[in-house]
């Protein structure tokens, strides 16, 4: 199932999976609303001024929530809170995970045995425990649960990174490198890194989907965003409190799993053009 | 069995000491593998535990949260006597490293402290709440291992066909999608607008608890063959097993999808279907076989990841098990149930992982456990 139009010619053939262009169209879509919410909402999302559990109607597409605020102007800022939230999360995980996972690979030994025991150690322990034990310790708050988070999702970066740089070290043209005089720093830098750049973005991708569900838990559970604040998680607690209102809580999960899925359909592509098999495997130590 | 040392060597010497050791190590490992594994993987688990301890240890205390105030609430927790009562009972007022040490003492002996929240053991805590989850746990893993492996089978076989961009579609559908909002849509019809399943909780209140054996109410239903109670038991357990099933299912069905489509491919497939074999012969005798591995693996996995989806599953369907459990203890910063519950997990993990490692000598002869 191949999309092939003449103008696309000369982009490759695995860019053009319907999955990909899906994925591709819908993640363009939240960042575009997530930049341009203040514009494109029609309400303010904090604006408590409409009547309460209004039904979806022309005037207000989500209904209103509890107490007289605009589902959909919500959802729409909530893209401002998950997605930039995200991205942060998954930056600083990876840094943090990329270069102990390098260091790992690179200095060997006691290094290596230490990282990796400390991320079979979080591996071992439910993510979602030692994140609401992070933001028990620390109070509730977004700032805390992203922190949670990275505490937990650094391991996948580590394990990727530091396999990825063992086997890249190993191959003749690192070799080569380093015999022509470059130097051990700059080999890591232009010789291995370029080549482990592929499934370390395939796992970002896939890790951006699972942050935001992970992200969205803690706040639905009341560890993450505070009340009123405009966040997709606490919007489908507040939904979950008023049953028989079911527009409260079904949009902002709706957009929950439309924007994972982006990623996850990005991901699963990405795959397939970079390394066919072994991303989820390498994370997961296999 | 060591055997004696050979003549000309002292035995108090050090190295020849150091020497037998290690031969009688070798040895114990080559006439002894399952043992020698079964010891390696025990000695992981003790230092995971102390791992896991120290965490937690480290976690809550290093916090501005008072857990004297938490348990003690805002009248008793500003009495100093209160709170000073509070903090000897449960050791607070001694340095960490000796709370730590004495915590890890007490466990020793089996003894996992006191609830600060439920004022009960945490050994009779846990006792109680963990056959609801794992009852809960177990079905909704049975659940997408079968799914998850049989659409995955299936994608492998239509690749690039419909069947197999619907099913990739749903699988990735399945992993994306919030399991706390799933719950509540899944309740939301199947209760509130159809009635078709009762609402929350292991069974009616009207229903009385079978005779404990298990504790899993399905089994102890069956087992004192009180069928109306199994029925009951069971419509409380499938909404919550499928929600938490979504993810897995996803996550089986990609992996067991990539896992076939690698052994497809193979010398010894084109040979059994050569050779004139039927083709559910060959998918189940050489292609599923070879292909497991990686599967095994996934599916092993998910034991250890499954308290996640449970901690919000169990919080909507108010199943009373270990996530709401860990979930009430981690917002009270209730030190010795959250290690509990950890040390638990942890438990479950290495298990799990030792399962793995197990099955993958059986599957494959040549995987020797070390």
């Amino acid at each position: 199932m191949r999309l092939r139009l003449p103008f696309m010619r000369s982009i490759p053939t695995a860019w053009l999976q319907p999955l990909t262009i899906v994925g591709l169209t819908l993640a363009g879509v939240w960042l575009v609303l997530a930049v341009l919410a203040p514009w494109v909402a029609p309400y303010d999302p904090l604006a408590q001024d409409a009547p309460l559990y209004l039904p979806p109607s022309a005037a207000h597409p989500f209904g209103t929530d509890d107490i007289g605020r605009d589902v959909l102007s919500r959802v729409i800022w909530g893209a401002r809170v998950s997605i930039p939230l995200a991205f942060l999360l998954v930056s600083l995980a990876f840094l943090i995970g990329g270069t102990l996972g390098a260091l790992a690979a690179y200095l060997g030994g006691w290094v290596d045995e230490l990282v990796m025991r400390a991320a079979d150690l979080v591996f071992a322990i439910p993510t979602i425990l030692l994140a609401m034990a992070v933001v028990a310790a620390l109070g509730p708050g977004l700032v805390h649960a992203v922190m949670a988070v990275i505490v937990v999702s650094w391991p996948g970066h580590a394990r990727v990174v530091r396999s990825l740089v063992r086997t890249t070290m190993q191959s003749d043209y690192v070799a080569v490198a380093r015999l022509l005089g470059a130097s051990a720093v700059r080999a890591l830098i232009v010789d291995v890194l370029p080549n482990v750049a592929g499934p370390v973005i395939v796992l970002a991708a896939l890790d951006l989907g699972t942050a935001i569900l992970l992200l969205s838990g803690l706040s639905f559970l009341g560890l993450g965003a505070k009340p009123p604040a405009a966040e997709w998680g606490s919007m489908v607690s507040t939904g979950a409190q008023h049953f028989e209102s079911w527009w409260i809580g079904v949009f902002p999960g709706l957009a929950i799993v439309s924007v994972v899925l982006a990623f996850n359909f990005l991901g699963d592509s990405l795959r397939d053009i970079f390394d066919p098999q072994s991303v989820t495997e390498r994370a997961r130590g296999a | 069995m060591l055997r004696t040392a050979p003549s000309g060597i002292s035995i108090s010497q050090p190295s020849a000491r150091t020497n037998r050791l290690i031969r009688a190590i070798v040895r114990a490992r080559t006439r002894h593998p399952l043992l020698f594994f079964i010891g390696r993987r025990l000695v992981a688990l003790v230092l995971l535990g102390v791992g896991v301890t120290a965490i937690a240890f480290v976690l809550t205390h290093l916090v501005p949260g008072d857990p004297a105030e938490a348990n003690l609430g805002q009248r008793a927790g500003s009495d100093p006597v209160a709170v000073q009562i509070f903090r000897e009972r449960y050791g607070l007022d001694k340095p960490l490293p000796q709370q730590y040490v004495i915590y890890l003492g007490k466990l020793v002996q089996g003894d996992m402290g006191e609830s600060e929240q439920s004022r009960r053991p945490v050994r009779a805590d846990l006792a109680e709440y963990i056959p609801a989850t794992a009852e809960l746990a177990l079905t909704s893993i049975v659940l997408s291992g079968v799914l998850g492996v049989g659409l995955g089978v299936l994608a492998a076989l239509q690749q690039n066909k419909l069947t197999d961009q619907v099913l990739r579609v749903v699988s990735l559908g399945g992993m994306s999608m919030p399991s706390f909002w799933l719950a509540l849509v899944s309740l939301y019809v199947f209760f509130y607008q159809l009635s078709w399943v009762p609402g929350s909780g292991r069974l009616d209140p009207v229903v009385s608890r079978p005779p404990a054996v298990t504790g899993m109410f399905t089994i102890d239903a069956l087992l004192s063959g009180r069928i109306d109670t199994l029925a009951n038991a069971l419509q409380h357990l499938i909404l919550p097993a499928c929600v938490l099933a979504a993810f897995n299912m996803g996550l089986f069905t990609r992996f067991t999808r990539s896992a076939v489509l690698e052994v497809l491919g193979n010398d010894y497939v084109r040979t059994a279907r050569a050779k004139g074999l039927p083709e559910h012969a060959v998918i189940l005798g050489h292609v599923l076989r070879a292909a497991s591995p990686p599967v095994v693996t996934v599916i092993g996995l998910a034991f250890g990841n499954v308290m996640t989806g449970t901690v919000l599953v169990e919080n909507i369907f108010s199943w009373p098990g270990i996530g709401q459990y860990s979930f009430r203890s981690a917002t009270t910063l209730d030190l010795p149930a959250i290690v509990g519950v950890m040390l638990f997990v942890a438990l479950v993990y290495i298990l799990a992982n030792m399962v793995v490692d197990v099955l993958y000598g059986v599957i494959d002869p040549r995987v020797r456990l070390t």
